[in-house]
C-alpha cells in the first residue's frame, strides 16, 4: 500500500469522526438556540398582550386560531411542548406552547400562544447537507494537495530509489545523490551513499582478498613447478630421487589445479563476474566442448548422440557459459562406461546431458556437493559439479542430477 | 565465438615455427653487440634462432623463480636480463631495446600493467608476455587489451612458456617463408607438412601437435603434465590423457621410424619425453 493511500485512509476515519461529533453538536446547540429563541418570544408576546388588555380592557380578536386561542379558566400556568396536526401540510408540526391567565374587568382568561418549532428533520438535513459539502470539498482538495505533494516534494526520494535500483556493486564510482532542500531526503541520501562506500569497500576487499589468496598460494606453487621441472634436466639423477620428484610434482599441479577450482568458485559466490554477461551462443559452446573432449570420447567408445541443437543465446560471462558447459561435459565423459551412451539435448528452456555411468547407491543431488565425487581415490578434486551448480545458481538456472537404474543413466539438467 | 578461444588457437598456428635464416632487414636493426654475440648464441645447440641473440627482460621479483627462468631462458641461448620490480624493469625497458619482455603483473612497487603501458606508448617492438599468478579474467583482458601478446597462468610449464615465448618473438621479429628444420625433419607449419628427408609423413593432427611441440623444446624432458596441458589445456586432469599420449607417441615415434628417422623421441620412463638432438 502507497504511503499517501495509508495516510488518506487516516485522514478520511479522522474527518468521518468529526463529521458525526460536529453534526451530533451543531444540531444540540441548534435546536437549544431556536427553543429558546421561541420561548422569548413568546414571553415578549406574552407580556405585549397582557399590557395591550390591560389598556384597553377587551380580548384581542383570534386572527390565527393556531397561534392564539382563549379558553376556559381551568389551565394552569405553564410553558411546553406540543404536537399538532397541520391539517394543510397533512403533518404532525412540532409547537412551544405558553398558556397564561389575564384578567379583563375582574374576569380571568386563559390565552395560550403557540408558535410553530422548525422541524428537527429539516434541522438535520440542512446541517448534514453543508457538513457533507465541506467534507467532500475538505477531502477532495487534500488528496489534489497531496498528489502535488508526491508529485513534487517527493521526487528526491524516487531519484534515490532509482539511483539505488541502478547501482550495482561492481562500478567503480560510489553512488552519486542529487542534492535536496529537505533535511530527511538529504538525510537518507547521505545513509544511503555511506552505506554504498561501505559495501563497496568491502567488495573490494573481498575481491583484493580473493586475488591475493591467488597470488600468494599460485606464486610458490609456480616456484616449485618450475624448479621440479628443471630438477628432472638432469640426466644424473638417481630413480629413487626421480621417483620422488615426480610425486612432489604431481602433487604441486594437483594442489594447484585445486586452487584454482576454490578460487573460481568463491568469485561466482562473491558475485565478481558482475555484469560482464553477453549473449553467448550455447550451441557453440557445446559443440566446441564436445570436439575438445574427442580424443577422450573416442579412448571410451563413446559416441555422442547429439540432436541438432537449436541456436540458444543466453546473457553470461562467455568463461562462465565455456565453464559450465564444459564441466557437465567432462563430468559425462569422465564417469562414462567403456562403449558407454552420451546423449546432449540443448532446447531454448534446458540443457540435458545424459550418460552411461557407474551404478548409484546414494542420492545423487549429493554429489553436486563440493569435494563429492563418486569414486574417492580419484586424483581430481570433485569440484566440477559444484562449479556447474555455483554458476546456474549464480544466473538462476537450475540444476538437477537424476539417476535411473535401468541401464545406470545419469541424467544432469539444467533448466535455464 | 569468445575472444579468449581464438588465443590457443592463435598460438597453435604459430607455436614452434622456427626460422633457420636471418634477413638482412633484421640485420639493419640489430645493434652491433647483439651482432656480436650471435656468434656466441649460435654455438648454442638448442638455440632457438641461430645467428641472432634473441634479448629478453624477465621482470618477476620472486628471486627463486626468477632464478629458474634465467636459468632455463639462458640454457635456450637466449641473452637475458632481469628486473626484480617495477623501478628496475622501468629503467630498464627506458634505456634498452628487447625482443620480448616477460612480465609478472604482481611487483612490489607497481602493476606489470603500467610497464605494459609504458612499452606500448614507447612503441617498443618487443613481445609482451604477461605471467601471473592472478587468474583473474580482468587481468587477462586488460593485458592483451594492452597489447600484450598472451598471457600465462602461474604456475606455468617451462616448456609451456618457451614454446609460447618463440611464438610471441617469431610473430614479431620474422616474417616470410617460414619452415623448421630440425635434424631430417622440415616442418612447414603454414601448410601443416612435414618432410622426413624431404619424404611427406602423413602425421594426425594430435601426432602433429606433439611433434611442434617437443621441436620448441628440443632436448628437454618434458614432462607428461605439461604435455597433456599443451594438448587439452583444462581438460588435462581427465584421468586417460597420460594415456593417449603415450599412444600417440607410439605412433608418432613409429611414424617417423618408418621414414628413417630412428631415435628421434626418447622416453624417460614415469616421466614424459625429450627430442634428442642427436
Amino acid at each position: 500500500m502507497k504511503l499517501l493511500a495509508r495516510t488518506n485512509r487516516y485522514y478520511l476515519g479522522l474527518s468521518a469522526l468529526l463529521f458525526v461529533l460536529g453534526t451530533g453538536l451543531l444540531y444540540g446547540g441548534l435546536q437549544y438556540a431556536l427553543a429558546h429563541e421561541v420561548d422569548e418570544q413568546l414571553q415578549q408576546q406574552r407580556v405585549y398582550l397582557t399590557e395591550r388588555i390591560r389598556a384597553t380592557g377587551a380580548l384581542p380578536t383570534i386572527t390565527m386560531p393556531q397561534e392564539l386561542t382563549i379558553d376556559g379558566p381551568t389551565r394552569s400556568e405553564s410553558l411546553r411542548d406540543t404536537i399538532i396536526f397541520d391539517t394543510i401540510e397533512h403533518e404532525a408540526v412540532p409547537f412551544r406552547v405558553i398558556s397564561f391567565p389575564v384578567a379583563v374587568r375582574g374576569q380571568p382568561h386563559w390565552l395560550t400562544l403557540r408558535k410553530s418549532l422548525l422541524e428537527t428533520e429539516d434541522i438535520l438535513k440542512v446541517i448534514l447537507m453543508v457538513m457533507l459539502a465541506v467534507m467532500t470539498l475538505l477531502f477532495g482538495s487534500l488528496l489534489l494537495l497531496n498528489q502535488w505533494l508526491s508529485r513534487w516534494l517527493w521526487a528526491p526520494f524516487r531519484r534515490t530509489l532509482k539511483a539505488l535500483r541502478g547501482y550495482q556493486l561492481q562500478q567503480p564510482q560510489s553512488l552519486e545523490l542529487p542534492e535536496t532542500p529537505i533535511d530527511e531526503f538529504s538525510e537518507l541520501n547521505q545513509a544511503v551513499a555511506q552505506l554504498t562506500q561501505r559495501v563497496a569497500a568491502d567488495y573490494r576487499a573481498l575481491k583484493e582478498f580473493t586475488e591475493n589468496a591467488a597470488h600468494e598460494t599460485q606464486t610458490p606453487l609456480a616456484i616449485m613447478q618450475a624448479q621440479l621441472e628443471q630438477l628432472v634436466q638432469d640426466p644424473e639423477l638417481p630413480e629413487r630421487t626421480l621417483a620422488a620428484v615426480q610425486d612432489v610434482y604431481r602433487a604441486a599441479r594437483r594442489l594447484s589445479r585445486l586452487h584454482q577450482a576454490l578460487t573460481l568458485l568463491s568469485k561466482i559466490e562473491n558475485r565478481q563476474f558482475g555484469s560482464d554477461g553477453r549473449p553467448v551462443q550455447l550451441d557453440g559452446v557445446v559443440q566446441e566442448k564436445l570436439r575438445q573432449l574427442q580424443d577422450f570420447m573416442e579412448a571410451k567408445a563413446v559416441n555422442p548422440q547429439v540432436d541438432p541443437l537449436p541456436p540458444v543465446a543466453l546473457v553470461m560471462h562467455p568463461a562462465l557459459a565455456e565453464s559450465l558447459v564444459g564441466n557437465l561435459l567432462q563430468n559425462a565423459v569422465k564417469h562414462n562406461v567403456q562403449g558407454g551412451q552420451l546423449q546432449v539435448r540443448l532446447t531454448a528452456a534446458a540443457l540435458e546431458i545424459t550418460n552411461t555411468g557407474p551404478e548409484l547407491r546414494t542420492d545423487p543431488m549429493l554429489l553436486l556437493g563440493r569435494f563429492r565425487k563418486h569414486n574417492a581415490a580419484s586424483d581430481s578434486p570433485g569440484l566440477g559439479l559444484s562449479i556447474a551448480e555455483q554458476i546456474c545458481t549464480y544466473y538462476g538456472f537450475r540444476l538437477t542430477y537424476a539417476y535411473a537404474p535401468v541401464g545406470s543413466l545419469h541424467t544432469l539438467r539444467v533448466t535455464f | 565465438m569468445p575472444w579468449f578461444r581464438l588465443l590457443p588457437r592463435l598460438y597453435a598456428v604459430s607455436t614452434g615455427l622456427v626460422f633457420a635464416g636471418w634477413r638482412w632487414r633484421r640485420l639493419q636493426i640489430c645493434s652491433r653487440f647483439s651482432f656480436l654475440l650471435a656468434g656466441l648464441a649460435a654455438s648454442c645447440r638448442s638455440c632457438p634462432f641461430p645467428f641472432y641473440a634473441v634479448k629478453i627482460l624477465i621482470v618477476e621479483d620472486e628471486a627463486p623463480l626468477r632464478t629458474t627462468l634465467l636459468e632455463f631462458l639462458r640454457h635456450d641461448g637466449y641473452v637475458c636480463e632481469v628486473a626484480e620490480n617495477y623501478a628496475q624493469a622501468h629503467e630498464k625497458i627506458k634505456l634498452y631495446q628487447y625482443d620480448c619482455v616477460l612480465v609478472d603483473l604482481t611487483l612490489p612497487d607497481g602493476s606489470g600493467l603500467d610497464l605494459v603501458r609504458t612499452l606500448k606508448a614507447d612503441k617498443s617492438i618487443a613481445g609482451v608476455l604477461i605471467i601471473s599468478a592472478r587468474g583473474s579474467l580482468d587481468d587477462k583482458v586488460q593485458g592483451l587489451e594492452l597489447g600484450a601478446d598472451d598471457y600465462l597462468q602461474k604456475p606455468f610449464h617451462l616448456a609451456e612458456l618457451n614454446a609460447r615465448l618463440r611464438a610471441i618473438i617469431r610473430r614479431r621479429q620474422f616474417q616470410g617463408q617460414r619452415h623448421i628444420a630440425f635434424r631430417d625433419l622440415t616442418i612447414f607449419p603454414d601448410q601443416s607438412l612435414v618432410l622426413v628427408k624431404d619424404q611427406p609423413l602423413t602425421l594426425t593432427r594430435r601426432e602433429y601437435d606433439l611433434l611442434l611441440f617437443l621441436l620448441a623444446n628440443p632436448n628437454r624432458v618434458l614432462t607428461k603434465e605439461a604435455i597433456a596441458e599443451h594438448i587439452w589445456g583444462d581438460d588435462a586432469d581427465m584421468a586417460d590423457s597420460f594415456d593417449f599420449i603415450y599412444t600417440h607417441f607410439k605412433n608418432l615415434r613409429k611414424k617417423l621410424q618408418e621414414h628413417g628417422a630412428d631415435n628421434y623421441i626418447r622416453t624417460i620412463y614415469g616421466l614424459g619425453y625429450k627430442l634428442e638432438t642427436a
